[in-house]
């Protein structure tokens, strides 16, 4: 028996024990065909999907190095079936291939007839085939690439994608590196996605994505499409573009609800292309406006399913996604494999963090006792009533109070998913509230004045969740959301864990009504957080210390390092 | 010795040599029991159809085909040389094997010149695969055979060249609406096939032969040899320890499973496809594999039919066993369950002819030959050094070559190799140390290959703030039962994945834990720090659970009788007890329950301790088990090996009843058994009185009858007591079942 880190589950779950001292060389040896489910403090879950060994032969990686490294890092003989069918499912990719025939254009080809035979006979593969060349190939249409590589990809013979790209439109763009640098990681991810030619990066929020699809755009030279999940994201997107890069602002264009400029990079929101007249995408024409050589998608595991479809037409054009998680709630990761492409470089969180690009942030769940009038309310109150009764109650006010007085110097952030609470905490708190109404022009003007330091509070809706950033914030509180999502939670996550200038810790607070649903709700972020490695604290509101106080904030921080 | 060579099968069984004798007994067992009186009853019981066809079954395509050779022959009996002819492809030492092979088995009998005996060519219906001889068919073929069929037609031909080939029968197809004459019926109107009943046709010998051209016997069977695989015995040996990990632990949850929830037994037997389904659910496995690891369980007696009704799947008691012993010996246990096991678990899902697919545990799936199939397909493994092995297809080609009678037999090989695989007996065509072991010394050996490469298991968990416990290896039974109350599993494997959820802690209070045990449990158990956040779990859900029972009370007194309670309280005897009433049933002490109990007990009443979670304190009643059986009775045992003293002395019967029926002897007298004439008397009390030796026929008491020479010694109560030369014993002979009796007389040469 070896005395390995890791154990091999039934279920095709690796359980890795992180304190281990080969553990290190083991995530590194498992990290190509296993995505990293939970990182809690002791033991680590990673799991084996078809997708994730597709993306590992991808990669290049063949199965005898998955198994070899199954084998070696292992504490306990692996069930051979377990290996069996690693090696029978990585086998499966690269059976059938899809390259470009000077003669036939687009063609189908394998290394095995009987598997090309089974997919011709498939009803839904059939229709996009063409011609039968000879007994090894066949002709696609190539409108078709995207569509058959999805429907390959469902009866589980993905096909390797070998049909190239064009270049596009060529168009000047540089990294401007005079007073920066690109990370090494972001420089990894680059590399990795321009090896590949098309896929996914992803990186946990806040570890600066933007300047990975920055420097892509440089890598490309070429016209880009930037697809972005709104306007205020868009126009972040343009800030760090023009400060990053030889880009000026005449050649980036914003095709949003406002405006409609097609410029050498345009920068587009998800919601402009799926907005729909007359059961008809009226921004079809977007993708043909211009040749583009790159298509980066921001925030790929939000992408609606409409511009799934659109992007079945894209194949010959390079793609890269941008994320935070494959994690998927539609469950469409198989959809992101096919269309955009296979993740070509993943960092954990933790790993990012302990490089110092991510402030650590301590997650404190603060727990407030209703009132008996609050709680009478509470139980009498309708079942679909009830979480917002019991999230928006009166008595989390004063300790919310509580919670901002602990970090008077800090740039806080209030988030809440109830308008009226919104409201109610603004006036209490005299703090500007940002909400779905907010113009993006009034939107612009207090994030700037946030970030110089003008407004130390700001209290925001969800519409805050997605793609803005606030470089200064170091504290959360979190008053309500919608229901424990952990996208959501991933996100509002990522707003606290912009690298601080001085390395400060930030804090995540969630305020709690105890023993109703809205502590329910807080168990599955709890262990949503745990499961991503960070300290999970739980305080009841009348033990929570003040500034200066036994176990107060500046007594449980770390001095910065 | 004669010069003159034997004419018949049991003239040649007297010439052969003792050893040779017994050589043929062991080759073929069947006729050893009970032992021939002499070489003519051997000669008849070689010649018994079913004794032949078992000797025929075992061997190998090469020997079959030197027999083919030989039975093919125009004339009967044939030389060796013309052997070497007729199979020039064949090596002289396969050639000399084969001979050797069927001459041992009496198969074929001579020493120059080879015959075959009658049962031998009628057990051999198609010799190389060709029909029988146009004479035997009652045909007429045409005097210039070459030359009628050189001019028949291309598909008259055909059907020719088809029927020559493995098989000379074929069906007759039916006749076309429009009359015209098929092929083959054109052929019989000619003469060129034999009709052998109404569907079918026979191709005459002499056509194949014809057809067959230059080698009628058909290309040389020459043993395959297969690609050895190789595999470092290391590593087979830890993959072969991973897939037994896996199936133990399993089976234990399988069983876990059915002791919460019993499978319900079909009316036609075995276990229904919703249950099925419902284990496969649980255990997060396929269905077919969920079928796999039942019959396993049953195969090894760890589940029957058991409940009240004996209409329930249960763990046995051998279950409870089970469980507390080590890895090694748990997966031994399912080990020997399936090689002896006589039904086939490939079948489940298989649909019969009407349709109907077979249920798991069904009785359907019995079949008294797997475990011999099982053990002839893993032997060929046996055979070679540790490490090296066949791929499936490969070992099943060779064991048709090896026994190409039974090529049928073979059908759930493939299955049966893939079995041995997800046990860990076999790992890519290689047998395992453990899978040697289980061979050769069955339970014991197995467990031995495999001790060593199972890990021990842990008493202990890691707590991560995820509420997740993880056990990181297999747990000890105790650690075990307990995690079973307060957490859930969530993966399992080598190691287990428990989660603590709201409904495990209620679950756990439910029980009878106090939020303190709890938290000492999980202190105690778990190797790493306690998060903050299991702490306040406990904590919230047990405050909930306690908001309907709180107090600060040492005991209670409760009754659904309220007047015998209002008796109890008012009673003075009782007074000691410090009882008050707390609600119209109950009534509760500050003292503890044993005093409590004593006081009533002394004041004549009869209380009952009651645990904390409401039940009555006596001992908890046994889990429900099923009878069980012991595995592997089901199948018949093997007959008993002949051991070297069973053949010596089975030998020696043989020639003293050939030297018997050899003797010269004078007139007989015969008489009917029962009923001892005077005659035969006299003829005793003679050979006593002159001290000749008398020949004997006698039955003795198992009615087995045999014949004897006897030196007499003496005659007296009705009982002769004599020496047997032959086989060496003195022994005593009931008169009255001597049936006939002759005087020796002196050989004269």
């Amino acid at each position: 028996m070896n005395d390995g880190p890791l154990i091999v589950q039934s279920d095709k779950t690796l359980l890795l024990e992180v304190d281990h001292p080969l553990a290190r060389d083991c995530r590194s040896a498992i990290a190509p065909f296993a995505e990293l489910e939970r990182s809690p403090e002791h033991v680590h879950t990673y799991r084996v999907t078809p997708l994730a060994l597709w993306n590992a032969r991808a990669a290049g990686h063949d199965a005898e190095q998955v198994v070899d490294a199954l084998v070696r890092y292992s504490r306990y003989p692996v069930p051979h079936a377990l290996l069996v069918d690693v090696a029978d499912t990585m086998d499966r990719f690269g059976r059938l291939t899809l390259a470009q025939n000077p003669v036939h254009g687009l063609v189908l080809t394998t290394t095995d007839r009987a598997v090309l035979e089974e997919v011709v006979r498939s009803k839904r593969v059939a229709p996009m085939l063409g011609a039968r060349i000879d007994p090894d190939s066949v002709v696609v249409h190539p409108s078709e690439r995207g569509r058959l590589k999805q429907a390959l990809l469902k009866i589980g013979w993905p096909a390797e994608d070998l049909a190239g790209y064009v270049d596009g439109q060529a168009h000047p763009i540089e990294l401007d590196q005079a007073d920066w640098h690109l990370r090494d990681y972001q420089q990894e991810a680059v590399e990795g996605f321009w090896a590949g030619g098309s896929g996914v990066v992803v990186l946990p929020c806040g570890a600066g994505k933007t300047l990975v699809g920055a420097a892509a755009m440089a890598e490309a030279k070429a016209t880009t499409l930037i697809l972005v999940t709104n306007t205020v994201a868009g126009r972040q997107w343009k800030r760090e573009l023009i400060a990053r890069t030889s880009l000026t602002e005449e050649e980036i264009g914003e095709y949003s609800g406002e405006r409609k400029e097609i410029r050498p990079v345009t920068i587009a929101t998800y919601q402009v292309i799926t907005t729909r007249r007359k059961g008809e995408y009226r921004h079809l024409d977007l993708f043909d406006a211009q040749d583009w050589g790159l298509i980066v998608y921001d925030e790929v595991h939000l992408l609606p399913a409409p511009i799934f479809r659109l992007t079945a037409d894209l194949q010959s054009r390079r793609r890269l996604g941008l994320t935070a998680t494959l994690v998927r709630e539609d469950g469409r990761e198989d959809d992101v494999f096919s269309l955009i492409g296979p993740k070509r470089y993943d960092a954990p969180w933790r790993d990012i963090e302990a490089q110092g690009y991510i402030a650590p942030a301590e997650c404190i769940e603060v727990r407030v006792s209703l009132d008996d009038e609050e709680r009478m309310t509470y139980a009498v109150a309708e079942p679909e009533e009830r979480y917002r009764i019991a999230a928006t109650a009166q008595s989390k006010l004063p300790v919310i109070r509580r919670v901002l007085e602990r970090h008077p110097e800090e740039q806080k952030l209030v988030i809440g998913a109830y308008l009226d609470q919104l409201e109610e905490l603004g006036t209490a708190l005299d703090a500007p509230v940002i909400q779905g109404s907010t113009t993006n022009k009034e939107r612009e003007r207090l994030f700037q004045a946030f970030r110089v330091g003008e407004i130390k509070t700001l209290v925001v809706s969800k519409v805050a969740n997605f793609s803005i950033d606030l470089p200064e914030a170091a504290v959360a509180v979190q008053v309500s959301g919608t229901f424990g999502s952990r996208q959501e939670e991933a996100q509002r996550l990522g707003r606290v864990l912009r690298p601080k200038a001085d390395g400060r810790q930030a804090h995540f607070y969630t305020v709690v009504s105890r023993d109703t649903l809205d502590s329910e709700y807080a168990a599955h972020r709890q262990r949503f957080l745990a499961e991503q490695g960070y300290a999970y604290t739980i305080v009841d509101a009348a033990d929570l210390a003040g500034p200066g106080e036994v176990n107060g904030p500046d007594w449980v921080d770390e001095p910065a390092d | 010795m004669s010069t003159e060579p034997p004419a018949t099968l049991a003239a040649w069984l007297r010439t052969r040599s003792d050893e040779q004798l017994r050589a043929l007994l062991v080759a073929r067992p069947d006729v050893a029991r009970p032992a021939p009186s002499d070489v003519v009853a051997l000669a008849s019981r070689l010649a018994v159809p079913v004794s032949v066809d078992r000797a025929l079954d075992e061997l190998d395509a090469a020997t079959l085909q030197v027999l083919d050779v030989v039975l093919l022959a125009p004339t009967d009996g044939m030389a060796p040389d013309a052997l070497v002819a007729a199979l020039p492809e064949v090596p002289d030492d396969v050639l000399t094997g084969a001979v050797g092979t069927l001459t041992t088995r009496a198969l074929l009998w001579g020493d120059d010149v080879l015959h075959a005996p009658d049962p031998v060519r009628r057990a051999v219906r198609h010799p190389a695969g060709l029909g029988r001889r146009a004479l035997d068919l009652r045909v007429q073929l045409p005097a210039d055979l070459p030359a009628a069929l050189a001019e028949l037609a291309p598909d008259e031909r055909a059907v020719l060249e088809r029927l020559a080939g493995d098989r000379p029968v074929g069906h007759l197809p039916d006749a076309p609406a429009n009359g015209a004459a098929t092929p083959a019926r054109r052929l019989l109107q000619r003469g060129l096939l034999a009709r052998i009943d109404a569907l079918n046709v026979e191709l005459p010998r002499e056509i194949g032969v014809l057809l067959r051209g230059g080698s009628p016997y058909g290309p040389p069977r020459r043993r395959p040899e297969p690609a050895v695989v190789t595999r470092d015995p290391q590593v087979a040996d830890r993959r072969a320890a991973g897939a037994a990990l896996e199936t133990v632990g399993r089976i234990g949850e399988l069983l876990a499973l059915l002791e919460e929830e019993p499978a319900g037994l079909l009316r036609s037997g075995g276990v229904g496809v919703r249950d099925q389904k419902r284990l496969a659910k649980a255990l997060h496995v396929p269905e077919p594999e969920a079928a796999w690891l039942l019959e396993l369980a049953f195969a090894s007696g760890l589940l029957d039919v058991g409940g009240p009704h004996r209409d329930e799947w249960l763990p046995t008691r051998g279950y409870d066993v089970w469980r507390e012993q080590d890895l090694a010996d748990r997966w031994a246990v399912l080990a020997a369950g399936w090689l002896d096991g006589v039904r086939l678990p490939s079948l489940v899902g298989v649909r019969d002819l009407a349709g109907k697919a077979a249920n798991a545990l069904s009785p359907d799936l019995v079949r008294h030959t797997a475990p011999a199939i099982r053990r002839s397909a893993l032997a060929v493994l046996a055979e070679r050094p540790p490490g090296s092995g066949l791929a499936p297809e490969d070992l099943t080609a060779l064991l048709r070559w090896r026994t190409p009678r039974r090529a049928d037999r073979l059908a759930p090989v493939p299955d049966m190799l893939a079995e041995a695989a997800r046990l860990g007996v076999l790992v890519s065509g290689v047998l395992s140390a453990a899978g040697r072991g289980l061979l050769a010394a069955g339970e014991d050996g197995a467990a031995d290959g495999m001790r060593g490469l199972l890990p021990e298991p842990v008493d202990h968990v890691l707590a991560q703030p995820d509420l997740s416990l993880i056990a990181p290896g297999p747990l000890v039974a105790e650690l075990a039962d307990t995690l079973a109350v307060v957490a859930d599993v969530e993966s399992s494997g080598g190691a287990t994945v428990f989660r603590v959820s709201e409904s495990s802690v209620r679950r756990a209070l439910d029980a009878g834990w106090s939020a303190t045990d709890l938290h000492d449990f999980f202190a105690k158990a778990s190797r790493t720090p306690v998060p903050q956040a299991l702490d306040y779990l406990v904590d919230d859900v047990a405050r909930q659970h306690g908001r309907l029972r709180v107090g600060a009370i040492e005991s209670y007194v409760r009754s659904d009788d309220h007047g015998l309670l209002s008796q109890v309280l008012n009673d003075r005897r009782t007074a000691a007890a410090e009882l008050r009433r707390l609600a119209p049933g109950v009534l509760v002490s500050g003292l503890g329950a044993d005093e409590v109990l004593t006081v009533l007990r002394e004041a004549g009443y009869a209380p009952a301790g009651e645990n904390p979670g409401g039940a009555v304190l006596t001992r908890p009643p046994a889990r429900p088990r099923a009878a069980g059986r012991r595995p592997g009775s089901e199948s018949h045992p093997a007959p008993r090996a002949l051991s070297a003293d069973d053949l010596d002395a089975t030998v020696r019967e043989i020639r003293a009843g050939d030297a018997a029926l050899a003797a010269r002897r004078g007139e007989a007298v015969r008489q009917v058994p029962g009923v001892t004439t005077a005659s035969t008397l006299e003829l005793l009390s003679r050979a006593v009185r002159e001290g000749v030796p008398v020949w004997l026929g006698y039955v003795d008491a198992q009615g087995s009858g045999s014949q004897r020479v006897v030196q007499p010694v003496s005659l007296a109560g009705g009982f002769l007591s004599g020496y047997d030369e032959r086989r060496g014993e003195n022994r005593t002979f009931a008169v009255h079942r001597i049936t006939s009796i002759a005087l020796v007389e002196p050989d004269a040469g």
